[in-house]
């Protein structure tokens, strides 16, 4: 299946705050109750649906401990978009917010979208941070944001989805050069920019399956 | 050096160079210092940090030059010269990454030396210099930028240094997949023509191995980037017109690097669904096919053939679909025959190389791997049937393999022929249907039987281990099957010998544990139907004949044996020649398995209690003593009506099999009425 572009995502983010689980949510519509320690990084993959054109995103999910951050450094420059990660239960995975967005804006493209996400909305009871706080903090800073649940699937689709939107809105407005690659941008093989048609029969906005 | 001009700093690091080789103890030892305050400091003079670079590089270089060799000092200890020097140079901080900011500059005066110098280091420090890298801002995609460089000896070096910056770490690896290597390397494969292209195609297959080997995450993000197929044209070989040209040295290189890319895909070591999408893409890209045309087209080297066969192995392995689309293949002989057999006929001929024939026996394996189908249609050639086989088939192969005077071919022929029953309970009762000929004026013998004797009557090693494999794996779970065997009236006596021997050599040594694993199958899977050799009755047996701790022993003897761990690592039988073709992978699971059910089967014994004590004590064995009493006469009970159960059952088993040999007996005898018919037919036709 050919896509009209290919985004490259990096989700990043304190350890244990659900990155994995984001990811699989996304890719395999599963959820994963152990925590299973990321090494390094692993690689996702899944295709969508914007404005009626297919839209690949391989995604890199990095790990979140302190002995990985010069590893997941490496994962910044050649992104297009990163989802920043806490944990609503957590207070301190929220503290450390901005320590994450200096290391990302540093290392990163300054055309990078951040969508920030508050992880684990299912479990309300053990609420620490208040939704209205995620919601300063992105407007503070320029990103965008949503709370979601790994467990109950709430909200991750979106997640990932207008994270692309995002990007396909800057790439119409011309803001992401997309002939350079380190942008974590790619056309794809049968696209190019002028002739970019219509696969018929897809619907907009949709996800498509997984597997690709 | 330490001039305050520039100019003269200039000269004394050109003199440097130029003494770094003929000098490289004296300029290394007095001059390392100086030389990284250039580096420092010297920055924006291409020439001066040029100079520094390229002394630097042979100071720490790996080789020993021609100009240093000197009579007063051994080769010997110039060899670790570059080492030392290397660890000096890792010493100071920050030396690594003042190096890598050089490869942004774009004057080949200094990325090149840059590159070299990186290259030195790797090579004798890889595991710091990998750590270093890692840690280094945009370490690695300094790199790979360089890979786009339009002079080729830089883009060539680059390529050589990334191969060694990947070897065995498996961060770097994802990292220089992420900054679009594999695009990189496949840009560069179709530059320069793909499998007919020079040795830097070689280069960057190599490299490409490197970040899919044993690395799923890179797996992935190989097959969803669709690279499989771009993999394809390199195996587009042209017609057979000028064989010579066709496979040059160099494409041989490629091919077979290509191959081993292909290979890391579908390694059996991977998790299960990489392989089987990976298969999945393989065969839609129509690589699957273009291999097997590479098995059938003729004047292949052996190594690109034998690699080949070993790749469709595993591209098929486990995969039904791919599996079955194998079974169609055809070699293009005048009639046309089945890929398969063609196969099999180079394994069971001698004169075939031994790597070859090893790459057949795997490849085989692979295709009969979990699949039902393909082991049932194997054990269907060579029971009798209607239709008329004018063909070769591999069933007949496989049998003239196993009777062979060649043990190799013994040993192939019997693990094959295993690998048709692997958890497969059906095989193994058809199986025992299968009637060999005997000679002249005999009535034939079963193939069970037949196995058996050339087991007591061959003299050689390879070819008994491969029989006791083939039979340990066709009674296991298979009570049907350890009846007959136990019919067989020398069978047990060979076995009970074998075991029981003393004989010391460590291949006799094997023979005799597998014997005693075999005779542990007869226990475990015994239903009791032959009255002689009862569960209890071999027990009994090897407690007397064998002795309980001796046999234990001699189980040992299989896991402990050289071959057992190298076999049980990976499925592929890799053997350097073929005396050390002894065990195979799939048996030493099944050996693991069964080895702590036959040791308690054996050993768990009735055997009294011992000692006395107090009066409490001796209360309670009595009490004991009276429980284990009723328990005793209830086992008796139990065990008189499991006996009779299963003398029923065998009874039934018994009438079955007859109906099932009466039936093959009136097929066979409708199809010779069928054909007297004709002629009689056709002698009416002519009168
Ligand atoms: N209730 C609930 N638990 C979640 C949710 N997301 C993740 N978890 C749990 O949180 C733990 C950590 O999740 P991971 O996805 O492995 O965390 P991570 O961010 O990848 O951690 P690192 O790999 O160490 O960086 C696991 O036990 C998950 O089951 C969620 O939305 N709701
Ligand atoms: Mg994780």
């Amino acid at each position: 299946m050919s896509y009209a572009y290919l985004f490259k995502y990096i989700i990043i983010g304190d350890t244990g705050v659900g990155k994995s689980c984001l990811l699989l949510q996304f890719t395999d519509k599963r959820f994963q109750p152990v925590h299973d320690l990321t090494i390094g990084v692993e690689f996702g993959a899944r295709m969508i649906t914007i404005d009626n054109k297919l839209i690949k995103l391989q995604i890199w999910d990095t790990a979140g401990q302190e002995a990985f951050r010069s590893i997941t450094r490496s994962y910044y420059r050649g992104a297009a978009g990163a989802l920043l990660v806490y944990d609503i239960t957590r207070r301190e995975t929220f503290n450390h917010l901005t320590t994450w967005l200096e290391d990302a804006r540093q290392h990163s493209n300054s055309n990078m979208v951040i969508m920030l996400i508050g992880n684990k909305s299912d479990l309300e009871s053990r609420r620490e941070v208040k939704k209205e706080e995620g919601d300063a903090f992105a407007r503070e800073h320029g990103l965008i944001f949503m709370e979601t649940s790994a467990r109950t699937a709430a909200n991750v689709e979106e997640a990932f989805i207008n994270t692309a939107k995002e990007i396909y809105e800057k790439i119409q407005e011309g803001v992401f050069d997309i002939n350079n690659e380190a942008n974590g941008i790619k056309i794809g093989p049968q696209h190019s920019p002028s002739n970019a048609s219509l696969p018929p029969g897809s619907q907009s906005s949709s996800p498509s399956s997984g597997c690709c | 050096m330490t001039s305050t001009l520039l100019d003269d700093r200039r000269d004394a690091c050109r003199a440097l160079k130029a003494l770094s080789k003929k000098y490289r103890l004296e300029v290394g030892a007095y001059g390392m210092d100086a030389i990284r305050t250039v580096l420092a400091g010297d920055r924006p003079d291409s020439e001066i940090v040029g100079y520094a670079l390229d002394t630097l590089a042979n100071i720490c270089s790996p080789q020993v030059f021609t100009e240093e060799e000197r009579p007063e000092l051994g080769h010997e200890c110039l060899l670790h010269v570059g080492e030392q020097f290397t660890e000096i140079f890792l010493k100071q901080s920050d030396g690594v990454s003042l190096v890598l900011s050089f490869l942004e500059e774009y004057d080949f005066k200094v990325r090149w030396p840059a590159l070299k110098l990186l290259s030195a280091l790797a090579t004798n420090r890889l595991r710091d210099i990998q750590e270093i890298i890692l840690v280094s801002p945009m370490g690695v995609s300094k790199l790979m930028d360089l890979l786009g460089d339009s002079r080729e000896v830089v883009r060539n070096d680059t390529l050589l240094l990334l191969i060694q910056l990947t070897k065995g770490n498996a961060n770097i690896q994802k990292i220089v997949a992420f900054e679009n290597a594999f695009d990189r390397l496949f840009d560069i494969i179709t530059e320069e023509g793909y499998s007919d292209g020079g040795i830097i195609v070689e280069d960057c297959l190599l490299l490409m191995l490197n970040l899919l080997r044993n690395n799923t995450s890179n797996q992935n993000f190989f097959k969803e980037g669709s690279y499989i197929q771009k993999l394809g044209p390199m195996f587009d070989l042209p017609q057979e017109s000028n064989e010579d040209a066709l496979w040059s040295p160099q494409k041989v290189s490629n091919i077979h690097c290509v191959l081993q890319v292909v290979r890391a895909l579908v390694s059996p070591g991977s998790p299960g669904q990489v392989t089987l999408t990976c298969q999945y893409l393989l065969m839609a890209a129509g690589i699957v096919q273009a291999l097997c045309r590479i098995l059938m087209a003729s004047g292949v080297p052996v190594d690109v053939l034998t690699e080949a066969i070993c790749t469709v192995g595993e591209s098929i392995r486990g995969n039904s679909a791919n599996q079955e689309f194998f079974s169609t293949v055809l070699a293009p002989f005048t009639p046309p025959k089945e890929a398969i057999v063609v196969l099999l006929m180079s394994m069971v001929n001698e004169k075939q190389p031994f790597v070859l024939r090893c790459a057949v026996v795997y490849c085989f394996q692979c295709y009969l791997f979990k699949n039902e189908t393909i082991q049932a249609q194997l054990v269907q050639t060579l029971l009798p049937s209607t239709t008329e086989v004018s063909n070769v088939t591999c069933g007949q192969l496989l049998c003239s393999g196993l009777f062979s005077h060649d043990s190799v071919s013994n040993w192939f022929s019997s693990v094959c022929l295993s690998h048709a029953l692997i958890e497969n309970p059906v095989q193994k009762e058809q199986l025992l249907r299968v009637l060999l000929a005997a000679t002249a004026g005999n009535p034939p013998v079963s193939l069970l039987h037949q196995a058996s004797l050339l087991l007591q009557q061959c003299g050689k090693v390879q070819s008994k281990v491969g029989l006791l494999m083939l039979l340990s794996t066709w009674l296991s779970h298979c009570p049907m099957a350890v009846k007959q065997f136990l019919s067989i009236p020398t069978a047990i006596p060979y076995l009970t010998t074998q075991a029981g021997s003393n004989e010391r050599d460590e291949n006799e040594e094997l023979v005799q544990g597998l014997c005693a694993f075999l005779m542990g199958i007869c226990v475990l899977f015994n239903n009791d139907s032959v009255a002689s050799y009862t569960k209890e009755n071999l027990r009994h047996l090897i407690g007397n004949r064998v002795g309980r701790e001796n046999f234990v022993s001699k189980l040992s003897e299989v896991s402990r044996h050289e071959q057992y761990s190298k076999a049980a690592k990976q499925p592929q039988p890799r053997a350097a020649n073929s005396e050390e073709l002894l065990l195979d992978h799939e048996f030493c699971k099944l050996f693991k398995a069964l080895e702590g059910m036959i040791i308690k089967a054996v050993t768990s014994s009735d055997g009294g209690p011992g000692g006395g004590g107090s009066g409490v004590v001796a209360r309670y064995k009595d009490l004991i003593r009276d429980q284990d009493r009723r328990l005793a006469e209830t086992q008796a009970t139990v065990l008189r009506l499991q006996q009779e159960g299963a003398a029923l059952e065998s009874r039934l088993e018994e009438a079955a099999a007859h109906v099932a040999r009466l039936t093959d007996e009136n097929m066979l005898l409708r199809a010779q009425v069928g054909s007297c018919f004709n002629v009689y037919l056709f002698t009416i036709d002519k009168t």
